[in-house]
């Protein structure tokens, strides 16, 4: 499963270096089809139909030490796959990857004590017993020395501002709290590099912030590299700078945020403030794609004819007020998710890092 | 070893912990689970009143069939306690998907999954089981020989190995499986088997039962001969059993290890 001429150096790594390394990553899954119906289920017990289902096609991605990288990509793109494949959870069925010098999925205690995973779907900490308890197994596991152990947790403990919550039973507790207690029992242990699923999955707008703004900080002071998969645009406009776009198990794209905007759209965005509600064919005349709304016109111009359209625009239309802006994140995203764009695909990637 | 010594500790601390949160449960399960062994008691005390013997000849009187009792007692609540509920947990693991959390850490997967969850009222057997052995010492028709007081622990040891690789070799089904809530009831009518003297398995039926139970599945080994060293007289038949059971001991470890390892290797995880 993986070259045995990889490099398999378990040092520190230096910043700039790579600490995630994958090439050709394929995990493949043989599922078994239900058929509908009580007859089909008897027939089903001796001929079972199966077929298998190519959960990641081949990846290569290299992060180096200190990046928050976001993951993003509907839901089966396969990002929690790759990070349980990174994870050593499972094995893949092509392809090779090391992570701090390691193959994942050799599952050796030296590597294990370097990471870290959490899953905002799965609870890791002891569901009876309060969060405190959690934690000392944690550090017996993880082999902490006591006077470390204690001043991470205090530090971590405070950031969060959970110190109330250490002693009551995590069962007790707020998805948003319990997410904060998750991250602590993660870092307890000072990880290198930190895999985080869905971290703020079903968490409220205050829990979300709280969380970005700790793991902003504890990932810039530790220079932590991050994979962080998400639904949400927040968490990545929050956290990240590099953007790792998947959909059905391959890289549709790989580089900044920003580039992102400039590859994948061709126009911007300008919100006009009128006077009074315009007259549709007026607005219609100018040629552009455009919505009405009220006094508000919202007009999609490509972004090389700005600087020569919009004084005239301006001149013509008693505009109380402009805004140019790119098109949002989430569009462009959504847009590259139906789509199946095969523009940068897995290797033909963006912005320098 | 230390360390995974500590970290057995913290882990029977953090259960005594959680038991003791729910105290009344706690409290009710030693009741059921003593109740339970009070009837079966009474069951073999009313057997004694209609024969002297368990089988003509074996030496299975009173005295010596309940100190094969104890034994049994002993050795089954020691697998109820440490291991049992960390495999019955590991069913729901596999099928929520739980298990990734395991896998991540630095600790040998085998001893994180079988050890982490202790049952402190599958003791209270145990205890009873040991009173019982007290009891029973004395009144044997021969007492026991100090070198069978010595082996009586390893061949404790022994049968408590066996039966967790058994365990463990099921619970590793539940991971091929995906879902496995078969494995207490399995367990139980398998050790079934290990609960009395092989001496009445016998005859046309018996006899291939016993040698299946013995060579194949060592499930006789498991009570039967500790049982036998501490109560019945040492013979060199006994020595051979001992060193046979010490065999199956290693080497259902040895067995049971690498069928853990080969159903993890396969492990799917479920999808979050």
């Amino acid at each position: 499963m993986h070259n045995s001429s990889q490099p398999r150096t378990n040092a520190p790594s230096a910043a700039g270096e790579p600490v995630i390394e994958v090439r050709g990553l394929a995990k493949e899954y043989r599922v078994f089809d239900k058929p509908e119906g009580l007859l089909a289920s008897v027939t089903g017990l001796f001929n079972r139909k199966s077929r298998v289902v190519e959960a990641l096609r081949g990846v290569d991605l290299q992060v180096e030490k200190g990046e928050f990288v976001a993951m993003l990509g509907p839901n089966g793109a396969g990002k929690t796959t790759f990070l349980k494949l990174l994870s050593g959870i499972i094995t893949p069925t092509r392809g090779t990857a090391t992570v701090l010098g390691s193959v994942p999925w050799e599952r050796t205690d030296d590597f294990r004590r370097r990471f870290a995973l959490v899953m905002g779907q799965r609870n890791q900490l002891w569901w009876d017993l309060p969060a405190a308890e959690s934690f000392r197994l944690h550090k017996e596991i993880y082999r902490i020395d006591t006077p470390r152990f204690e001043r991470t947790r205090d530090e971590l403990v405070d950031l969060l501002d959970v110190r109330k919550l250490l002693l009551r039973p995590v069962r007790d507790l707020s998805l948003g709290e319990r997410m904060k207690l998750e991250l602590v029992a993660a870092l307890l242990h000072e990880p290198e590099v930190l895999f985080l699923d869905e971290p703020t999955i079903g968490l409220d707008v205050v829990a979300q912030h709280s969380l970005h703004r700790f793991l902003a900080h504890v990932q810039a002071e530790r220079q932590m590299t991050v994979i962080l998969t998400t639904h949400y645009m927040k968490d990545v406009a929050a956290l990240c700078k590099r953007l790792v776009v998947v959909t059905e198990g391959s890289i549709l794209y790989d580089g900044s945020l920003e580039q992102i905007v400039d590859r994948f759209t061709s126009h911007k965005i300008v919100t006009l403030d009128l006077d009074a509600p315009p007259d549709p064919a007026a607005i219609d005349r100018l040629g552009f794609p455009c919505e009405i709304r009220g006094p508000q016109v919202i007009l999609r111009i490509d972004r090389t004819r700005i600087a020569d359209v919009l004084p005239g625009i301006l001149r013509g239309q008693g505009v109380r007020d402009v805004s140019v802006e790119d098109v949002p994140l989430e569009e462009i995203v959504a847009e590259m998710f139906r789509s199946g764009s095969t523009a940068g695909t897995n290797g033909a990637t963006g912005a320098p890092r | 070893m230390t360390r995974y010594i500590s970290i057995l500790l913290t882990f029977a601390r953090a259960c005594l912990v959680r038991d003791m949160t729910f105290r009344a449960n706690f409290v009710l399960e030693c009741v059921t689970s003593l109740g339970w062994m009070a009837m079966n008691l009474a069951f073999y005390l009313l057997v004694f009143t209609f024969t002297p013997e368990i089988g003509l000849g074996t030496g299975w009187t009173k005295e010596p069939f309940f100190a094969f009792v104890a034994t049994g007692l002993i050795i089954n609540s020691i697998v109820q306690a440490l291991f049992m509920p960390s495999a019955e947990e590991l069913t729901e693991m596999v099928r929520t998907g739980g298990l990734d959390g395991i896998l991540v850490q630095p600790l040998d997967a085998q001893f994180l999954l079988s050890m982490h969850r202790v049952d402190f009222s599958a003791f209270a057997n145990g205890l009873v089981g040991v009173g019982l052995l007290a009891w029973a010492i004395p009144r044997l028709p021969q007492p026991p020989h100090p070198v069978a007081i010595l082996l009586f622990p390893l061949l404790v040891v022994c049968g408590v190995a066996i039966l967790y690789s058994l365990v463990i070799m099921l619970a590793a089904a539940t991971i091929h499986l995906g879902r496995n809530q078969s494995l207490y009831d399995f367990w139980f009518y398998l050790t079934n088997f290990s609960r009395y003297p092989a001496e009445i398995y016998s005859g046309p039926w018996g006899g291939p039962l016993r040698a299946l139970c013995t060579f194949v599945i060592p499930i006789l080994l498991v009570v039967n001969v500790p049982a036998r060293v501490i109560a019945q007289p040492l013979t060199g038949q006994g020595g051979i059993m001992m060193a046979g059971t010490v065999f199956a001991a290693a080497a259902a470890l040895v067995i049971s290890r690498w069928v853990f390892q080969s159903a993890l290797s396969k492990y799917r995880s479920a999808s979050s």
